[in-house]
């Protein structure tokens, strides 16, 4: 499983880390477990695609930007996703992504919490033996 | 459980964290709370409002309500005045939810009259009032008029048809806080908020239809004050704030003091207490943004209200003045105000954070409507949606100590995802509406993340802060009906 809820973390919010064997991979797994947080991604059919680029000053804030796009396009667009592709240039201050999902669909879709913000609280990326972790408060 | 063998007690419900508890400490740090409610606090609060007491500029105590736990930053529950000159201003001591906050509107209806119509009026409401994931409002406007609800918040909605005259003089601030500066607002933070007025968003957030328990029936001459005469008396609440927009506006300052605090030589001990002084560029911009997403707030209130009183009027087949559907009050429980207090013998006007508290100003304020200006301020403290909420009032006391501050509400115990694993939504649904309350919600995970057993015990809660003597108890009201996003 690219990434685990923390349950002791946040009592307000909801707390998750992710983990990958490369950058990108992580970027993809913080995204899914921030829609995962939203929708059960099994009810979000792929009929849009949204292309998103970020650039920041460095990896972790990255990662904020990142997925503070992507509660903003639930928000502005009513869009939610079920898969992203993420690929993080080399110095690890930009990005471009492919993100796969559909509006909101109220009927179909299995819709969860409505994150609201990326909180700092034990915000961070680090790599660790070869694998890349994120921990990420979001703000419910 | 917090070690508080270095605490000083002050009486049975307020304590006292001495300067020499932690290292920077400008000044103590005061916490209301029972000694059973002190010792089950998690030891985040005691951590958090002592980090507190070392900002800047900071005066008299650091506080945490009997409600606390522990947030970002500051606690929820946390309050802390600054000097406007030397202090600091603080997002986290604001939160992400800019102006969440109660409003309670009474009715002329007893319960009897309502209570075959309770599930009518939950489903209509639930129709008329979005909530839930990334639900957008009705409420259709311009940029430009958004930029007024920013800067007029109630009294934009009273020149425009979407408020009674008395609503404006029955919210805190008369409607809307002076210093709003839309310059100050992101795109995205504009993009998240113009089509959200009149949504309810989710999480703790809720509209919920109370009775007046006959039970809990402290003050009813104060209570008449309020236009709450009766005991099986009607009246609905309504809890929610700034949505995305207050969040992006956080977030958005949030990064800002995180990279201005170098430049200030301002170090703190928790990256999310992040600060700039009150008087830099970066603190009176957050201020003017602030403000915005609290008039924002205060403006999807009182939409929302609207639509409350609609769903009454259809029901009931009378218009909302027939049935009395009035104020009672809108009051912030995230907020920083510019405020006057006395204190140590000095009128002067100081920078008040409120996160998870609430303004419970003594009588005679000037800022109280005139037909509560003798008693004081209505004071508005949420319970969970199984035990029901307080109506208060504030006292001189709480000018005197807590510059007009007390709780909010319960108070977390324990986290969403634990709450989940304890209890199933549906299941939540059947029993409460076993008890007499008809629960709708948008999501049946997000009903079971706010059962009751999640939260302190809201009695205990209010308890403390009346026999503190910084809010008294006037009446409890318990839930028959409820929306949760």
């Amino acid at each position: 499983m690219p990434f685990r809820y923390l349950p002791d973390i946040a009592l307000a919010d909801i707390a998750f880390e992710a983990v990958s064997g490369s950058v990108n991979g992580l970027f993809e797994s913080s995204a899914l477990a921030l829609s995962d947080i939203m929708v059960d991604p099994k009810t979000v059919r792929q009929g849009t695609t949204r292309k998103v680029k970020i650039s920041s000053d460095d990896l972790d804030t990255l990662l904020y930007d990142f997925l503070t796009e992507i509660i903003v396009l639930k928000d502005v667009d009513s869009l939610l996703f079920s898969e992203a592709k993420v690929r993080v240039t080399a110095d690890h201050r930009s990005l471009e992504a492919t993100m796969k999902g559909e509006p909101i669909d109220r009927e179909r879709q299995v819709l969860r919490n409505d994150v609201k913000a990326v909180t700092m609280h034990m915000f961070g990326v680090r790599h660790d033996h070869d694998r890349w972790k994120a921990t990420v408060v979001l703000d419910i | 459980m917090p070690n508080i063998d270095s605490f000083r007690q002050i009486s049975d419900v307020v304590w006292e964290v001495p300067t020499s508890y932690k290292q920077g400490m400008l000044v103590p740090a005061r916490i209301y709370a029972t000694k059973k409610l002190l010792e089950a606090m998690d030891a985040g609060v005691i951590e958090q409002v002592t980090n507190l007491a070392c900002l800047p500029g900071i005066v008299r105590n650091a506080y945490a309500m009997a409600d606390a736990h522990w947030g970002y930053g500051f606690p929820i529950g946390g309050v802390a005045a600054f000097d406007t000159e030397s202090g600091v201003i603080s997002p986290g001591g604001v939160g992400f939810e800019i102006n969440c906050g109660m409003r309670l509107i009474r009715t002329n209806l007893s319960f009897p009259e309502v209570k075959s119509r309770v599930r009518e009026l939950v489903d209509l409401m639930f129709r008329l009032v979005p909530a839930g994931v990334g639900v957008k409002g009705t409420l259709r406007i311009t940029e430009s008029q958004f930029e007024e609800v920013m800067r007029y918040g109630v009294k934009w909605c009273a020149e425009n048809g979407l408020a009674w005259a008395d609503d404006p003089s029955h919210v805190e601030e008369g409607g809307f806080i002076k210093g709003a500066d839309p310059s100050k607002v992101s795109r995205q933070a504009r993009s998240r908020g113009i089509d959200q007025l009149g949504t309810l968003g989710s999480g703790n957030h809720y509209l919920e239809i109370q009775v007046v328990d006959p039970s809990r029936f402290f003050e009813p001459e104060l209570a008449r004050h309020f236009g709450i005469v009766e005991e099986d008396q009607v009246v609905v609440m309504v809890h929610c704030g700034s949505r995305g927009f207050g969040h992006q506006v956080g977030s958005d300052y949030l990064r800002v003091f995180d990279g201005a605090m170098k430049r200030y030589g301002i170090s703190v001990r928790d990256r999310e207490l992040a600060c700039a002084p009150f008087s830099s560029k970066e603190g009176k911009d957050y201020y003017g943004a602030m403000v915005c997403a609290a008039n924002m707030a205060f403006t999807n209130r009182q939409v929302i209200v609207q639509k409350i009183r609609e769903a009454f009027s259809q029901v009931f087949h009378r218009d909302a003045e027939a049935l009395d559907m009035h104020l009672i009050y809108d009051v912030c429980h995230n907020v920083a105000k510019v405020e006057k207090h006395t204190y140590d013998g000095v009128n002067a006007e100081v920078l008040v954070h409120r996160k998870g508290a609430t303004r419970s100003y003594g009588p005679g304020h000037h800022d109280i409507p005139t037909p509560y200006r003798s008693i004081g301020q209505p004071v508005i403290i949420g319970g969970s949606m199984e035990t029901g909420s307080y109506l208060l009032v504030g006292t001189s006391k709480a000018m005197e100590d807590t510059f007009g501050s007390t709780a909010h509400g319960s108070g977390r115990t324990m986290s969403r995802t634990a709450a989940k694993r304890e209890v199933r939504g549906a299941e939540l649904q059947r029993k409460m509406l076993e008890r007499g309350i008809y629960v709708k919600s948008a999501t049946m995970d997000g009903l079971a993340e706010e059962a009751g057993m999640a939260y302190k015990d809201i009695s205990e809660v209010v308890e403390t802060m009346d026999i503190a003597g910084i809010s008294k108890k006037v009446v409890a009201l318990r839930p028959v009906g409820n929306i949760k996003g």
